[in-house]
């Protein structure tokens, strides 16, 4: 069977290290989670200055998952995942655009793309390896975890992963945008006791009973798909997990 | 090295018109799709790349998609000329809808209709009725109204890296199907002119007021452009050994400046080296390459400067968007596209819009179409904000 061949000749995934970044920590609570808030003295003053919520959130949550992975983030490729990405900026260059004579700011332009926190985290740790920006609306967390996935087949040994979603002005999509969330992980082809292994994400037909709470929450901050994973870690606990609240779930298998 | 992926088919629309063959006469007469913008106003003066022709209407269930975006992507697929639409349906018969991946490049998405709703927004302190930022404007929109109008059900999603995106997601599609998460990926980039690029790209001072002219001595900034490149890739079979395959694609990023290329071009020379690493080939061995070459003063320098580099002066290279201008999210695809084309027809594209080559330039660069016998493999540069380049090589016939 073709499926059992490339099965074979595929690498496992494991994950090494996780870290949350959220201006509201208290988000965390019902999913008895821990995180932190942005850690200002992880970015320099003149790189703080230029960039938004989402970047300064994705900054720290990537540096603290590569700081307890113990890897150097010069080294790694990235991939970044968010619906919205540079939305507070991206809405404040919309609000000009009907005075036809009103000038952008040229730094707060270039500072609209999707790969901005993509572009800062390169910079700011002169890492020359690829990066990437994806969005997938809801299902942005499975997304992002195959690309990583895939990429790790091709590059291997180590990776990091990067969902986050800021906070979104109400009239864009609300709920969305209610809660800004922040999350990293250091993947890893390694196998090492110490790290639980991920199965490659699929559209599952198994019947997973959704956390009320965390869907409820996912419509709000679309980053916080990655909860389960993170509470499965945490209690080192084996099995399927859903990476999506969608009718077609997507989910993968931790193994411990 | 990598496995490779074939190519089955591809199509585009741009300013040169709709289809592969259009393009291919662009090329051929070396003739400018640049005209001035009619689309919106602007209060300076710029050429554009801008699609004249009527656009395909979003059939009705997929209203919520409506966007210039999603209306340039859907003109394109269902241009019979090419096939492409016809080679996902196969595609689909033979796979399974859950087996084809949908990832498409975008840097503006549908900014352009969000544009209209925020005037409306500031008069009336509300969005408009029928705005849909979900659908319409997130990066992800293109993507999802392609995988829905084709019946796909596989992974969908968007790959934003500005003017890399497009080379970007053609990668990805190739990493899903070499590990199995699919057979087959629809790839590609759309991108559609908006005041916030036009506007952004002249704040930085980077838009030139007349049709853009890459690598001249006297160029002054781009000409921005509106495209849909699609292509779709398979796994390789017997089925498909005779067409087109794309062979590798190398990233990196500069680490450098968000809108600043890295001043030696080290991002750009890590991207060419990995793609020809990645494909098992030595700089040699690549016939063409179509340089990003957006005709600023700092980009194309520090292109040329890399692209000596990696080739010295032994390749022959050509820029193209003084033909259908920087089409930035879709320029990846489209001219990797163009490349194909190059392959198809064994010639090498001009530089329209280069009269006088930089003198500081030492690597070769083409000003004229010339035929080009036995052209194999061939390389596409996409260099974009924040650092992030992408070289895609594809060859013809490869064995």
């Amino acid at each position: 069977m073709p499926v059992l061949l490339w099965q074979k000749i595929m690498t496992d995934i494991y994950i090494k290290a996780s870290a949350i970044c959220t201006p509201n920590l208290e988000l965390l609570s019902p999913f008895e989670l821990e995180g932190y808030i942005i850690d200002k003295s992880l970015i320099p003053a003149i790189m703080r200055r230029r960039t938004a919520l989402s970047t300064r959130m994705a900054i720290t949550a990537a540096t603290k998952a590569c700081q307890q992975a113990q890897t150097d983030p010069s080294e790694l490729a990235s991939v970044f995942v968010s619906l919205g990405g540079e939305i507070q900026v991206t809405d404040a260059l919309c609000r000009l655009l009907p005075d036809k004579t009103a000038l952008l700011s040229p730094t707060q332009f270039h500072n609209s793309v999707h790969n901005t926190t993509a572009g800062y985290w390169g910079i700011l740790n002169h890492c020359q390896q690829p990066s990437t920006a994806i969005a997938a609306n809801d299902d942005g967390f499975a997304m992002g975890l195959l690309e990583a996935w895939s990429q790790l087949q091709q590059s291997p040994p180590e990776l990091l992963l990067v969902c986050y979603d800021e906070l979104w002005p109400q009239y864009l999509a609300a709920p969305i945008g209610d809660h800004a969330f922040a999350c990293a992980f250091v993947l890893t082809t390694i196998n090492d006791a110490a790290y639980p292994a991920i199965s490659v994400p699929k559209i599952t037909n198994l019947n997973l009973t959704l956390n009320l709470a965390w869907s409820e929450l996912v419509k709000q901050a679309p980053a916080t798909a990655t909860i389960p994973l993170l509470q499965a870690i945490k209690q080192q606990q084996s099995g399927y997990i859903p990476l999506n609240i969608n009718s077609s779930i997507w989910q993968t298998h931790l193994t411990f | 090295m990598i496995k490779s992926v074939a190519i089955t088919a591809y199509t585009t629309l741009n300013a040169c018109g709709l289809g592969n063959k259009a393009l291919f006469q662009a090329l051929k007469n070396n003739q400018s799709a640049l005209s001035t913008l009619e689309l919106f106003e602007v209060d300076f003066k710029t050429s554009v790349g801008e699609i004249k022709q009527p656009l395909a209407t979003t059939p009705n269930h997929l209203q919520a998609y409506q966007s210039r975006n999603a209306q340039v992507a859907l003109t394109a697929l269902n241009y019979q000329e090419d096939g492409l639409r016809l080679a996902v349906e196969k595609a689909k018969q033979r796979y399974g809808a859950k087996r084809i991946a949908v990832i498409i490049g975008t840097s503006t998405s549908g900014l352009y209709e969000t544009e209209s709703a925020y005037s409306y927004l500031l008069k009336n302190n509300k969005m408009p009725a029928d705005f849909n930022f979900i659908n319409r404007h997130a990066y992800q929109a293109t993507g999802r109204f392609l995988q829905l109008e084709l019946g796909l059900t596989g992974a969908c999603f968007a790959i934003s890296t500005a003017c890399s995106s497009s080379a970007k997601a053609i990668a990805a599609g190739q990493r899903l199907i070499n590990s199995g998460v699919c057979d087959a990926a629809l790839v590609g980039g759309v991108d559609t002119l908006c005041r916030l690029t036009l506007r952004g790209f002249s704040s930085l001072n980077l838009v030139s007021e007349k049709p853009c002219q890459p690598m001249d001595q006297s160029r002054s900034g781009i000409s921005i452009g509106e495209a849909a490149g699609l292509l779709l890739l398979e796994k390789s079979n017997t089925a498909n050994q005779f067409c087109p395959q794309l062979l590798a694609v190398g990233e990196s990023s500069d680490a450098y400046h968000m809108s600043h290329p890295h001043p030696e071009g080290l991002g750009a020379t890590l991207a060419m080296e990995s793609a020809l690493s990645l494909a098992g080939y030595k700089p040699k061995d690549i016939g063409y390459l179509n340089l990003h070459a957006t005709a600023t003063k700092i980009n194309d320098a520090v292109e040329a400067k890399a692209v000596y580099s990696v080739f010295a002066k032994q390749l022959l290279s050509s820029a193209t968007k003084g033909i259908t201008g920087h089409t930035l999210g879709a320029a990846g695809a489209l001219e990797t596209i163009i490349t194909l084309l190059a392959l198809e027809e064994q010639f090498v594209p001009g530089s329209c819009g280069l009269e006088k080559l930089d003198p500081e330039f030492s690597c070769r660069i083409n000003l004229h179409p010339i035929p080009q016998q036995k052209l194999k493999i061939a390389m596409s540069n996409s260099f974009g904000f924040g650092g992030n380049n992408a070289s895609v090589i594809v060859a013809k016939n490869y064995d």
